[in-house]
């Protein structure tokens, strides 16, 4: 593992984060969500993004994706500023130039799966690409889904369905959060498949965020974060490279800990019987 | 527990308001309906004290038990004469007598045209009397003579007059006349104008062959009314026409009238009432669906702590107690304020009504226990779910809630529909003498039934509606439809206030368009008069007739006339044309009998009277009005609109039996010569008219058109009601659209997430508004258009034969759908689109 910052030399970016910082609240109660982040994404890559509570990945990944307003700093998308941009624009990103897979809840219930999959485009009143369409629901295993409302899908399924319409329209970046925090190993497998496919066979990019050592190993590189800071990055990350590297952040930061891999695992199994 | 349900209360007012507005507005119109009855109620006494200041009254003995119908209140008693007047007057203890010299007048106001009483109220002329103590004479003298008269106070204000001035009054014929006084009756007139003359132009033109219908009777200092009577009874002992009756027996009678009158207008009222408090229960359920949902965690912390769900159910109901509680108060208030700006705006349209606003505890009373079990009710379902919700279960992220006995509802839906369909039918079908109120029955059935079935109807009537909507605006309209579909029982329940009002205006506009459509077929073929000349007072004055008939070019004025009569021991109204008539500018059509037996004396009467009463041709009929008897042979059984009574009598014998000042001339049909210029005609006519200013020169069609008419400005206060359970179901329409978005504030998220512009979900909310609203109107219209349709059936043999379907107004009423759907979407559909994408989506 090598620490390091935003590195311009690396491969080609498809966004980035330079001072990127969150204060939420003011005064006493100021809270920096990023603290200063400087950080690249690869475009063909897939990206997670990992952390205890509160280390600030989802707000990386809020700002980032334009559903949050950084405090200062730039984050850039595909040569977009999104942070400075303005609501009727990020809205027109966000339409075809960003894809969306969310932990729970990532589909409207009174649509089909393939009007779920399509509504990126409807709404930007874009025409379907249909090979690509038929590429991306053959990928997922969804064909003979299509017609079936949500409700009638499995957990897996209805994820591997926001897959489907994350990148239907081709977007420059897909933001994942949490994507596999609901499901059970086989279904988490599945999806984080296909997310990784999309990237090796599809040329997509992936940014992810988990506190999942397993869902952070199908990444390409796992971005560490703690306390509002890039503290770490790991590139081909397994699983157990995972674990050690969150085992060594907690021993670097609260020291001393004698388990501290138990106690970052402990994290992840509290938040998860939280919902 | 209390403590932890106020708290709320107090933390979360705003959710509340929603709530505590509908329970106000269903209250208001509870309370204001009680107290507009009240106020109403409380005018026309103190007119009637007023008027009636008598402390007894001589009048006509009643000829008839027929007192119930209102069309003949007044009308059922016979005339006395007029030279009683001494008799009294001579009677010991009698300090005035004061004749009923009275009767309709046109006055003609400063700017030339007729002084219209306020909101269709009648002006009156009678006999200025100084003994009369009902009338103060403010300023200037007493009439006298025909040149003079004098003006009620809010007469005078009507008509720009002021004492001095010249102008003419309508009073059989115009005269000339100078305002020398105004006068007061000391209370609000309601409307009515009043011009005082002199007693003895009065008596020449209320009272020409020597009778009235009453005499008040003043008595001396100290002696008690029932002395009074008694003196008089023996007085009047030789006169068997004549009855005396207290003065509190008389203004009781009048305001026992007024109370049976006003009861149908509260009827209406309180069927408002009803609606507005059924949308207020619903909106209240949808509040505190809502709070509980909002706050299910807080109940589970409470359950898990130890509170049973008695304790959980018990907090929501306080808070819906409380609700409760603040919206009647405000309702009443409301009621209060609502009456009082009726007042004003019908002050403002001349109509004045008396001072105070009556608010009794009764009122209060009833209103507040209204209000409040409304709320405790309505919130009872709710809380019921939240209080055996499992803490468990409530501590997870969604619930699911069934919709449990959707199908048992439909069925008792459809049921209930088939039922009322069925009596709706057989009112049609059987010749039921109760035809009417089974009607209504199964009118009431139908739409209880359709409230019913709507939720199981909404996915289906919605895929049809929104189909021209999800085509257009891809992907919104689709989006819109899963929507307002999601929940149909909710869907049904918001519209169900529109369905409600549309179903009785569509109902209502079917009925007034196959009214005057009827009516306009009716004159088309009965008449074939060439012009007709009518008046606004329903009187054309008797001159006008002789300088017609002189006229060139015009061969005949024929004059149909109307008045009362004892039939057969029956009061009614009658009508008297000239025998010839029928074929000039008369066209009947007879069943039986021939009408050339009119010629001689003989009388004809309509199908339903020969039905009813079992006449048949050459029956003879006792005819009297009191003084005048004669007995009339049956001529012909005709079936005809224009002759709308039960018996038509050849002049002469009208003019024998009805006393001349009974007596009006309802129209004049004229026939011209052939080869004559309509239009000279025309124009001679409306000259002629001219002086008269009430009366029309219509020709045939106008004429039919004019009828029509009449029948269409009874829409307006129709209207003028729809106007109001519109403002209710927007209200309701609002509420459901706030639940709605709150619960779906994390797909709103996900659909911004996706590139959802803000415009485009406020159209997505607003298309949803629409759609509800559209699918209420619809549902309304179809049941109120399908059970009027049935009505021309049953009710053929009062005029109304023809079915005509108004497609242009009820378009109109689609249109004003979209529009009010589009109005109530604004607030929701701005909220939905100032949510924050991130708080959105992160929404628990």
């Amino acid at each position: 593992m090598r620490a390091l910052a935003a590195d311009p030399a690396a491969t080609e970016q498809i966004a980035s984060a330079r001072t990127l910082v969150k204060v939420y609240g003011t005064g006493e109660a100021a809270v920096r969500a990023l603290d200063g982040v400087d950080v690249d994404f690869a475009r063909g890559e897939m990206t997670a993004i990992m952390g205890p509570s509160g280390s600030g990945k989802s707000t990386l990944m809020h700002c980032m994706a334009g559903l949050d307003t950084p405090t200062s700093g730039t984050a850039m998308v595909d040569g977009e500023n999104v942070g400075r941009m303005k609501q009727r624009d990020l809205t027109r990103l966000r339409r075809t130039r960003l894809g969306f897979v969310f932990q729970s809840f990532n589909l409207i219930p009174t649509l089909t799966a393939e009007e779920n999959i399509t509504l990126p485009l409807d709404i930007a009143r874009a025409d379907v690409d249909l090979d690509w369409f038929d590429t991306v629901v053959d990928a997922v295993g969804l064909r003979d889904r299509l017609d079936h409302r949500p409700s009638e899908l499995s957990g897996g399924q209805q994820q591997r369905v926001a897959c489907a319409r994350a990148l239907v329209s081709r977007p420059s970046v897909v933001f994942a959060d949490e994507p596999t925090g609901n499901l059970d190993s086989r279904s988490s497998g599945e999806v984080l498949g296909f997310l990784r496919r999309s990237v090796d066979e599809l040329g997509q990019s992936v940014v992810m965020v988990t506190h999942d050592p397993t869902a952070a190993s199908y990444a390409h590189r796992v971005l560490f974060l703690a306390d509002g800071r890039l503290v770490g990055e790991l590139e081909d990350p397994t699983a157990e490279t995972v674990l050690d590297a969150l085992r060594e952040l907690g021993a670097g930061r609260r020291e001393p800990i004698p388990h501290a891999a138990s106690a970052a695992h402990g994290t992840h199994a509290a938040e998860n019987t939280e919902r | 527990m209390t403590r932890v349900a106020l708290r709320s209360i107090r933390s979360h007012l705003g959710r509340f308001l929603m709530s505590v507005i509908a329970v106000m507005l269903g209250v208001a119109f509870v309370a204001g309906t009680f107290s507009l009855r009240a106020m109403l109620s409380s005018t026309f006494d103190s007119i009637v004290s007023a008027s009636a200041q008598g402390d007894a009254y001589v009048r006509g003995v009643q000829t008839s038990e027929s007192g119930s119908d209102p069309s003949t209140l007044g009308q059922e008693r016979g005339v006395i004469p007029l030279d009683l007047e001494s008799t009294i007057q001579d009677t010991a203890g009698v300090r005035a007598v004061v004749p009923e010299l009275s009767g309709p007048v046109v006055l003609v106001g400063e700017d030339g045209t007729a002084v219209n009483g306020g909101g269709g109220a009648p002006s009156f002329a009678l006999a200025y009397d100084p003994a009369d103590t009902s009338i103060q004479l403010v300023a200037g003298d007493p009439p006298s003579g025909p040149g003079e008269v004098v003006l009620e106070t809010s007469t005078m204000e009507a008509s720009g007059l002021a004492i001095g001035d010249t102008t003419s009054i309508v009073l059989g014929g115009v005269s000339e006349v100078r305002v020398v006084g105004e006068a007061t009756f000391g209370t609000a007139s309601a409307g009515a104008r009043f011009v005082l003359i002199d007693r003895a132009v009065a008596e020449a033109a209320f009272a020409p062959d020597g009778g009235v219908a009453s005499f008040a009777v003043y008595g001396d200092d100290g002696i008690d009314e029932e002395s009074l009577v008694a003196e008089l009874r023996t007085a009047l002992a030789g006169a068997s026409e004549a009855e005396v009756a207290t003065g509190d027996q008389i203004r009781q009678e009048s305001k026992d009238q007024i109370d049976t009158i006003l009861g149908f207008v509260s009827t209406f009222l309180l069927v408002f009432a009803a609606i507005s408090l059924f949308v207020g229960a619903f909106i209240i359920a949808n509040t505190f669906q809502m709070i509980v949902r909002q706050r299910q965690r807080e109940f589970a912390m409470l359950r898990a702590i130890g509170a049973s769900p008695g304790q959980v159910f018990a907090s929501i109901l306080v808070q819906a107690a409380v609700v409760g509680l603040l919206g009647s108060a405000a309702g009443v208030g409301a009621g209060v304020a609502l009456v009082a700006g009726l007042r004003f705006v019908l002050g403002q349209m001349g109509q004045e009504l008396s001072g105070d606003i009556p608010l009794d505890a009764s009122t209060v009373g009833i209103s507040m226990t209204v209000g409040l079990v409304v709320s405790l009710v309505a919130a009872a379902v709710p809380a019921r779910r939240a209080a055996l919700t499992p803490p468990v279960e409530a501590m997870r992220d969604e619930i699911v809630v069934a919709d449990r006995g959707s199908r048992l509802r439909a069925l008792l839906g459809v049921l209930l529909v088939v039922v009322g369909a069925a009596a709706v039918v057989s009112s049609v079908v059987a010749e039921l003498d109760s035809a009417g109120s089974v009607l209504g029955a199964g009118a009431a059935g139908i739409v209880l039934g359709v409230l019913l079935v709507a939720p199981t109807m909404v996915p289906a009537v919605l895929r049809v509606l929104a189909a021209p909507v999800v085509a257009a605006v891809r992907p919104l309209g689709a989006l819109a439809r899963g929507n307002v579909t999601r929940n149909p029982r909710r869907t049904a329940s918001t519209a169900g206030a529109l369905m409600i009002g549309m179903a009785l205006v569509g109902a209502v506009s079917v009925l007034a368009a196959s009214a005057a459509e009827s009516t306009r077929s009716i004159v088309e073929n009965e008449s074939t008069a060439d012009f007709v000349l009518s008046s606004a007072t329903f009187e054309v004055p008797k001159e006008v007739v002789p300088q017609v008939e002189a006229l060139d070019g015009v061969v005949a004025a024929d004059t149909t006339h109307v008045g009362p009569l004892t039939v057969d021991g029956e009061r009614t109204i009658v009508v008297g044309i000239p025998s010839d008539m029928v074929g000039r500018t008369l066209q009947i059509e007879v069943v039986d009998g021939d009408l050339a037996s009119l010629s001689s004396g003989a009388a004809a009467v309509s199908t339903g009277a020969a039905k009813e009463n079992g006449w048949a041709v050459g029956d003879v009929l006792a005819m009297t009005d009191g003084a005048q008897s004669r007995d009339v042979t049956i001529g012909a059984v005709i079936d005809s609109q224009i002759l709308d009574v039960d018996v038509t009598l050849p002049l002469d014998v009208y003019e024998d039996l009805v006393p001349a000042a009974q007596d009006r001339i309802r129209t004049i049909l004229v026939a011209t010569a052939a080869g004559a210029d309509p239009e000279e005609i025309r124009r001679e006519l409306t000259e002629t008219a001219k002086p008269y200013l009430i009366i029309s020169v219509l020709d045939n069609e106008e004429f039919a058109d004019s009828l029509a008419d009449q029948v269409n400005q009874v829409l307006v206060i129709l209207y003028a009601l729809l106007g109001l359970s519109v403002v209710i179901a927007v209200l309701g329409i609002v509420n459901t659209l706030a639940l709605s978005i709150a619960e779906r504030t994390k797909e709103i998220g996900l659909l911004r997430a996706v590139g959802l512009g803000r415009a485009q979900l406020a159209a997505v909310v607003t298309i949803e508004s629409v759609l509800t609203a559209v699918f209420g109107t619809v549902l309304g219209m179809v049941v109120g258009v399908g059970i009027a349709s049935a009505l021309p059936s049953v009710f053929a043999d009062q005029g109304l034969n023809l079915l005509a379907i108004p497609w242009a107004r009820l378009s109109v009423l689609v249109v004003l759908s979209v529009v009010v759907g589009a109005v109530a979407a604004v607030g929701p559909a701005v909220r939905a689109a100032r949510l924050d994408v991130l708080d959105a989506v992160s929404h628990e």
